[in-house]
């Protein structure tokens, strides 16, 4: 059973929940878009249910709720570091199945990977609780179906907009005496089954192949097209790489702060080490190694998942209007080619 | 050929004499050079009907009917009567008698870059406030040339009128979304004025006092780190000109002024000419009115009444570099310098 | 919560200048890492930079940290009292196991002399570790050379080519490093022995494919990457190539592996 509140109502319950939880959701910035006179969709803090953006896909992922793009970790002095402080409440995401899949991942890679958890990622991370945004359109950039990412149990609540407000459903017990007392309404969330798109992801057999794929000329197609601006891995919802930055408060550079700073494998740079030598020195290069990372090295390493969940941001979000998907059905070609050439 | 024709009046009709002796063309304003597609069907079949069968797009945006014979105008005036209403009177709010062809001259068009309706870089919609300007402007016999370019790229060549109006934008920086790509530093280097620098903790440092405003930082920032502030803002240019005389680019007016600004300025425009020519109109440059005033009268007279947005500022002085085509042009008789104002 | 990424402080002993740009920084510490292991130095002005431990010993441990322009100024003018914050050791070192009792090859050029001198320093005291040791140490010039009194010590217990890229020099080779491994004596060994080789990224290369031309076995050469790191434990992804964080799985990697890794 599920229950059905209009936005009065919403806004009435969203109040009631502030004492205990910050609300955060996709929120319209107009005007505050790359081009003039274009809006951003990012999240944020809301205070109304209206303030809910339903009908576009959020620019940036909810990734920066959790790990924001600039995070003071820790202030330090001659004498010691101190681990910066964070808040107390807990964290109420609005976030679609991809979104929420998308989280898996971080959590793999903060919490899991090296057997070491992240503490700056984790103490965010375990307030956090989802409310799954009902998702059965999609949008044209959009192939989670082809991800398997267009599903998920993983949420406290979940909710439908329809033209008589909002219809939720609440599996979490700790989140459903909220709820009680609003109208009751049947209501079971439903999926999205099919997208505009449809990749399949092609299986590397083995490192000989991948590394004569990384050597293939259809990379090369990316030194014209790419600008290496790390758009694509801003608004990803599963990238999580970060450089750590100090701010230095006084001349001597005793005082200061650590800064962790998301940082893009697509922008040059990425990889050069202290004395200068860099690694990856091309756009075709930085292309590569991110679209493997995304359909091959991540599921190399942990097993059942490829790292895309098919959310399209960095497709909706190029510049130069580079597709993933097609990027992928480019790479699955090479491979076959790779493999023919082989068998021969 | 014996005919007897006014070329004078033919002239503030908006017809254009030819060198093919009873032959006339036509110019049609376009103001803010973007209308709907649907008045090409009605300029084609004045061309093909009364004209020569060419067209030619004028060289400031107007539509340009060659070969009308003189005894054919009644009928083309009486043809463009609807598209004056639509054009000028309904699209552009312009107060006009359309039934007898153009009440002036038109041939000063106001012209516009494209804009941010299509334009990545433009900082505003070029069309709108073309609109916004020609009631100010026309239909009067005090001419004047502007020009609306959506950026500082000026591809208007709002430098080369009376007024270029140049859109520009009040950039804010979101310190906690950037990621220290140096997009913009780069952007702004190689298209703008380089006002962007790292910061040591990787960071953006910009010196506002040389930002032309061209919002490039945003236009490739990944990460949504620029944003353009909703109030548009604009360049205003005045005094440039082509011309047998004295050539010259236009300078710097005002820097930095609303819209609200903007236009009551050139609200003022046709009192000064009217001043300055002692209310006998003369087809000439506003350039030369500008001379003749000196720059000082003509900021006071166009600064009339207007009450500057916080952020305006204005030229103290302007320092005009004509072409000379004879050396030493502007040194003649006192008796011949040009004069302004009353005459007797 | 224990914080795997917080630096601790760790007062400087002695501060020695090897070469113009580099200097070794001793530090007290209670920590004992395994040879080649690294840690993350919060260097002023600098931020964290990953360092391999270039000696270490009851007490103490050293890093050779090399000036890369004006912000290291800072850095250089640390003085023995005061302090320097450091966490670690990360990542997996030289297998010992995997040497003990061998014949040891080291091939070694410039700063990459660093995270295999603790490991030639416990061969050079512990006569019984490894049945024998070559080592061939290359730098690019005479100003470039480090721990200079190692190299006296190593070259008495060793045998040693020490050998500078272009320079001629007294009491040095002249050439890459590559061109003398041939000169190890690789017949006498059998089948008991294992390949060292650490330097710059393009050496590294050539070095490996001077092995295969030499017919050295894949899984006897083991190599120590250097890469851009911010964490160290396996969060930041600069470090990683393919499914594999250097960090983590690195930094000294055997050539069966490393040889795949293509970054």
């Amino acid at each position: 059973m599920g229950y059905r509140l209009s936005y009065p109502e919403a806004d009435e319950l969203f109040r009631k929940l502030s004492a205990e939880y910050e609300i955060y959701a996709p929120k319209l910035f107009e005007k505050q878009g790359r081009y003039s006179d274009t809006d951003i969709v990012r999240y944020d803090r809301v205070k109304r249910a209206e303030e809910i953006v339903w009908d576009r896909k959020s620019d940036f992922s909810a990734k920066e709720v959790v790990s924001p793009i600039t995070q003071t970790i820790f202030y330090f002095t001659e004498d010691e570091y101190r681990e910066s402080r964070t808040g107390a409440k807990k964290l109420l995401i609005f976030l679609r199945p991809c979104d929420i899949n998308a989280f898996e991942h971080q959590d793999k890679i903060y919490l899991e990977n090296g057997g070491i958890a992240d503490v700056f990622y984790q103490r965010v991370r375990d307030r956090v609780r989802f409310v799954l945004m009902e998702c059965t359109e999609g949008w044209d950039t959009c192939f989670c179906v082809s991800m398997g990412a267009n599903r998920t149990n993983d949420y406290s609540a979940a909710v439908r907009r329809d033209e008589n407000g909002l219809l939720f459903s609440v599996p979490d017990p700790e989140l459903a005496p909220h709820f009680a007392g609003n109208r009751e309404e049947p209501f079971e969330v439903r999926f999205i089954e099919q997208n505009d798109f449809t990749v399949e992801i092609p299986e590397i057999p083995n490192k000989d192949v991948l590394n004569k794929l990384k050597k293939h000329p259809m990379w090369q197609e990316f030194n014209d097209r790419c600008i290496s601006c790390g758009s694509c891995t801003v608004a990803c919802s599963t990238c999580t790489c970060f450089t750590t930055v100090d701010k230095i408060y006084d001349e001597n550079a005793h005082a200061g702060e650590r800064r962790r700073v998301a940082a893009s494998c697509q922008v040059a740079g990425f990889d050069c080490m202290a004395g200068g030598h860099e690694f990856r020195t091309t756009a075709a290069d930085r292309m590569r190694y991110r679209v493997l990372h995304k359909v091959h090295d991540y599921k190399a390493r942990f097993g059942d998942f490829h790292m895309c969940v098919g959310c399209g941001r960095c497709s909706a979000r190029c510049p130069k209007f580079i597709s993933f998907p097609a990027t992928i059905n480019k790479m699955a070609a090479a491979i076959k080619e790779i493999v023919a050439a082989e068998r021969q | 050929m014996n005919q007897d024709i006014n070329i004078k009046k033919l002239q503030k009709n908006c017809w254009r004499q030819s060198k093919v002796p009873g032959e006339f063309m036509l110019q049609m304003r376009v103001p803010g050079s973007m209308i709907s597609a649907k008045h090409l069907e009605r300029v084609q079949y004045i061309c093909q009907t009364w004209g020569n069968g060419n067209f030619h797009v004028g060289m400031r945006h107007t539509l340009n009917v060659p070969g009308v014979k003189y005894e054919d105008i009644p009928a083309v005036n009486d043809y463009i009567s609807e598209y004056l209403e639509e054009v000028e009177c309904d699209m552009c709010d312009v107060d006009m008698e359309t039934d007898a062809g153009y009440p002036t001259i038109g041939s000063r068009n106001i012209m516009a870059c494209i804009g941010n309706t299509h334009c990545i870089l433009a900082n505003y919609n070029t069309q709108d406030l073309a609109r916004k300007l020609e009631p100010l402007v026309f239909p009067s016999h005090y001419h004047i040339k502007m020009s609306l370019s959506g950026c500082p790229n000026d591809c208007g060549k709002g430098h080369f009128n009376d007024f270029g109006i140049v859109g520009i934008s009040k950039m804010v920086y979101h310190y906690e979304r950037c990621i220290g790509c140096g997009m913009c530093i780069d952007a702004c280097k190689k298209h703008a004025t380089g006002v962007l620098s790292f910061t040591e903790d990787k960071k953006i440092a910009k010196d506002t006092c040389c930002c032309v405003g061209c919002g490039e930082c945003a236009t490739v920032c990944p990460a949504g780190a620029w944003t353009r502030r909703p109030t548009k803002f604009f360049r205003v240019l005045v005094g440039g000109r082509t011309g047998k005389q004295s050539p010259r680019m236009g300078k710097t007016f005002l820097n930095w002024v609303t819209e609200d600004v903007l236009l009551t300025v050139i609200g003022n425009w046709q009192k000064f000419s009217a001043w300055v020519l002692d209310h006998q109109p003369v087809y000439m440059h506003g350039g030369h009115l500008i001379d003749m005033a000196g720059y000082d009268k003509f900021k006071e007279m166009m600064l009339e009444g207007v009450t500057l947005n916080p952020e305006a500022t204005v030229a103290q002085r302007i320092l005009w570099t004509e072409t000379e085509y004879r050396a030493q042009i502007n040194v003649i008789p006192l008796s011949e310098h040009p004069k302004a104002g009353p005459r007797k | 919560m224990n914080n795997p990424v917080m630096p601790k402080p760790h007062q400087i002993l002695d501060i020695i200048r090897e070469t113009n740009l580099e200097y070794t920084f001793r530090i007290e510490t209670d920590m004992r890492p395994q040879h080649g292991q690294f840690f993350q130095l919060s260097l002023p002005r600098v931020g964290e930079c990953p360092i391999s431990v270039s000696n270490f010993g009851e007490g103490w441990m050293e890093f050779t940290i090399r000036s890369v322009g004006k912000v290291t100024d800072q850095l250089f003018s640390l003085q023995p009292g005061d302090e320097l914050f450091v966490r670690g050791p990360y990542g997996k070192g030289w297998p010992i196991d995997e040497l003990r009792g061998k014949h040891l090859v080291v091939v070694a050029g410039g700063t990459g002399v660093s995270p295999v001198r603790s490991l030639l320093n416990k061969c050079a005291a512990e006569p019984d570790f490894v049945k024998s040791v070559d080592l061939i140490c290359g730098y690019k010039n005479e100003d470039c050379i480090l721990f200079r009194p190692d190299l006296r010590r190593w070259a008495e217990k060793f045998r040693a080519i020490y050998t500078l890229d272009s320079q001629v020099c007294e009491g040095w080779e002249t050439g890459l490093v590559t061109t003398h491994i041939s000169k190890v004596p690789f017949d006498s060994f059998g089948d008991d022995y294992a390949v060292i080789i650490v330097g710059p990224p393009v050496m590294m290369h050539f070095c490996g494919l001077e092995c295969k031309k030499l017919g050295i076995p894949d899984e006897k050469i083991w190599v120590s990457f250097e890469r851009k790191m911010s964490c160290a434990v396996g969060k930041c992804g600069h470090c990683r190539i393919d499914e594999t964080y250097v960090c983590l799985e690195g930094p000294v990697f055997n050539y069966t592996v490393a040889k795949d890794l293509l970054d």
